[in-house]
């Protein structure tokens, strides 16, 4: 069964939420059967995700039972959503209770979540696809990264193994368990028999360091921006007995915070582990293990086990000397199948037979320790959100009678637009539909975007102006 | 300049108010931009602006234009 939920303990406790709830092994097995009675066919399911135990159980019922999940934040954007229900035509939605309409027809009910029967008809998909993420949550694309059943059991195997998770263990999860990360906690804490303390809250809710306190949170794992928050709320000064392991990744951090804290988890007994991943390799894909968070500070560390790391020139040749820049590639079980952009797409099989490119320009040190130095692809890591500059053109396009064009860096997004439109209206409506803080937004004028004969945007030019 | 208007100034440009009533209105998570990231950058500012550096429980529980005017007696700053 998946993450072997069967072979756990079943008076152990699954998951407890910072909303009340709580369920056991035994009680998600009682579930995934239930599940099994009200969808009795293979079928595509949007499962509307808040972080509790409602959400996390919906999705384990589906993975049991080979429905196909696609994760999506439950306070996404409504048009957005109609626009994925319109292209990928689910079968089922598994949402909150307070979301659900009078006329819907709600075919279970359990842990303050509904699930709903669309009426759309099922149809074929590829038998090893598992589960659907997006790539750019925030912004509504309808590109997918489709997942096989080996690739989550790779992940979750592999986690904790790296880990060393055990069921003793009682993650602090905040990240969104819509996005690969959050996901990947989850499901290496599961298969590992552990507590997940799951909270929709965050680390400047009083109430979130209450509950991790209360429910004696033995992990803790963010992206850089809450390692800057922590750091201004002088978590080293807190009181924290059985927080034993601090654990980043979404992003790179930066090198004096990476040291803060490895010299921090050094002098109070602690483990800080630096990974490296993407939605594309089923999340983590590198890891500095703790006893090198000081000596390679900066660094994402090597492949995790089970995984191959290797960096290519620009003609795809391997490159082994030391010190030389080129996209980094990951061979491992945990590569994804590909891509969907539409519902005929997930009748594809496997399409990167185990190898990716990750669009990461890395080097490595003579000791085999991997650095990040820039990003090939067009995307940003905005507050650790993934954010995709060409859909966000698209949105503005879309809104605004402009031109447009985006380029930046993981602090903050260059909006480039034509004919004089209202800025902060452009700035608002990106904010609005991303939920992203607007102050990572910033629009600028100008007066014809710089293109190349064949019309392209150069967006290098745009990257060297000065008015960035 | 008064303490009043340095206090209320940094809610404007944190959160891009332009009248006083809606920075005395402002509140964790119903103004537009104060969420996690809106919340570093106020308090960053307020620290700055006053030349103080806040408690960990007064960073968590400056939820709101009024609630912060409070906390801040603690540090000496009458407003």
């Amino acid at each position: 069964m998946y993450l072997e939920l069967d072979q756990k303990n079943k008076q152990n406790m699954a998951i407890i939420d910072s909303e009340g709830s709580k369920i056991t092994y035994g009680e998600v097995l009682s579930f995934v059967n239930k599940f099994r009675e009200s969808v009795g066919q293979r079928a595509l399911m949007f499962v509307l995700s808040r972080n509790c135990v409602g959400a996390a159980v919906g999705y384990l019922g589906a993975m049991a039972n080979h429905v196909v999940p696609l994760m999506l934040g439950a306070g996404m954007d409504r048009e957005l959503l109609e626009t994925l229900i319109d292209l990928y035509r689910p079968s089922y939605l598994w949402k909150p209770v307070e979301m659900v309409e009078d006329e819907e027809n709600v075919l279970l009910r359990e842990y303050r979540y509904a699930l709903v029967s669309t009426g759309l008809p099922t149809y074929l998909m590829f038998e090893d696809l598992s589960l659907l993420l997006t790539t750019s949550g925030s912004t509504g694309s309808p590109k997918l990264v489709r997942h096989s059943y080996g690739n989550l059991e790779a992940q979750a195997r592999n986690i904790s193994a790296f880990f060393e998770l055990d069921s003793a263990e009682r993650p602090m999860v905040d990240l969104p368990i819509h996005y690969t990360y959050g996901l990947s906690v989850l499901n290496s804490h599961l298969y590992s028999g552990a507590t997940v303390l799951l909270t929709g809250m965050n680390v400047l809710n009083s109430e979130y360091w209450d509950f991790l306190k209360g429910e004696k949170a033995s992990s803790f794992t963010n992206v850089p921006y809450s390692y800057e928050i922590l750091k201004k709320l002088r978590v080293f000064r807190m009181d924290l007995p059985y927080l034993k392991t601090f654990s980043q990744g979404g992003g790179k951090l930066e090198e004096g915070l990476h040291r803060e804290f490895a010299e921090y988890a050094r002098d109070t007994g602690r483990k800080f582990i630096v990974t490296y991943g993407q939605t594309e390799g089923s999340a983590r894909m590198a890891w500095l293990p703790p006893e090198y968070a000081l000596e390679k500070c900066g660094s994402i560390g090597k492949a995790i086990p089970g995984g191959k790391l290797y960096i290519v020139d620009e003609d795809g040749r391997e490159i082994d000397r030391p010190d030389t820049i080129g996209e980094m590639v990951y061979e491992g079980p945990n590569v994804t199948l590909g891509y969907a952009e539409k519902r005929e797409d997930l009748v594809l099989g496997d399409e990167r037979h185990g190898v990716l490119y990750t669009g990461d320009m890395v080097k490595k040190d003579s000791d085999g320790f991997f650095y990040i130095v820039g990003r090939k692809k067009r995307f940003l890591k905005l507050w650790g959100y993934r954010v995709g500059l060409d859909e966000c053109e698209n949105l503005i396009k879309a809104a605004f009678d402009v031109e447009c064009a985006c380029v930046g860096d993981d602090r903050c997004m260059e909006i480039y637009v034509t004919s004089g439109q209202d800025k902060d209206a452009i700035r608002r409506y990106l904010a609005d539909k991303t939920g992203i803080n607007s102050s990572a937004f910033l629009v600028h004028d100008i007066e014809a975007l710089p293109r190349n004969e064949a019309g392209k945007i150069l967006y290098s030019v745009l990257e060297r102006r000065e008015d960035k | 300049m008064e303490n009043l208007e340095k206090y209320r100034k940094c809610f404007c440009d944190i959160f891009s108010l332009e009248a006083d009533s809606e920075a005395e209105a402002a509140k964790l998570g119903s103004t537009p931009d104060w969420d996690s990231v809106g919340h570093m950058e106020l308090i960053t500012a307020i620290e700055d602006a006053f030349d103080i550096m806040f408690e960990t429980e007064d960073i968590l529980k400056f939820t709101s234009y009024a609630e912060g005017m409070e906390i801040l007696k603690k540090y000496g700053v009458v407003i």
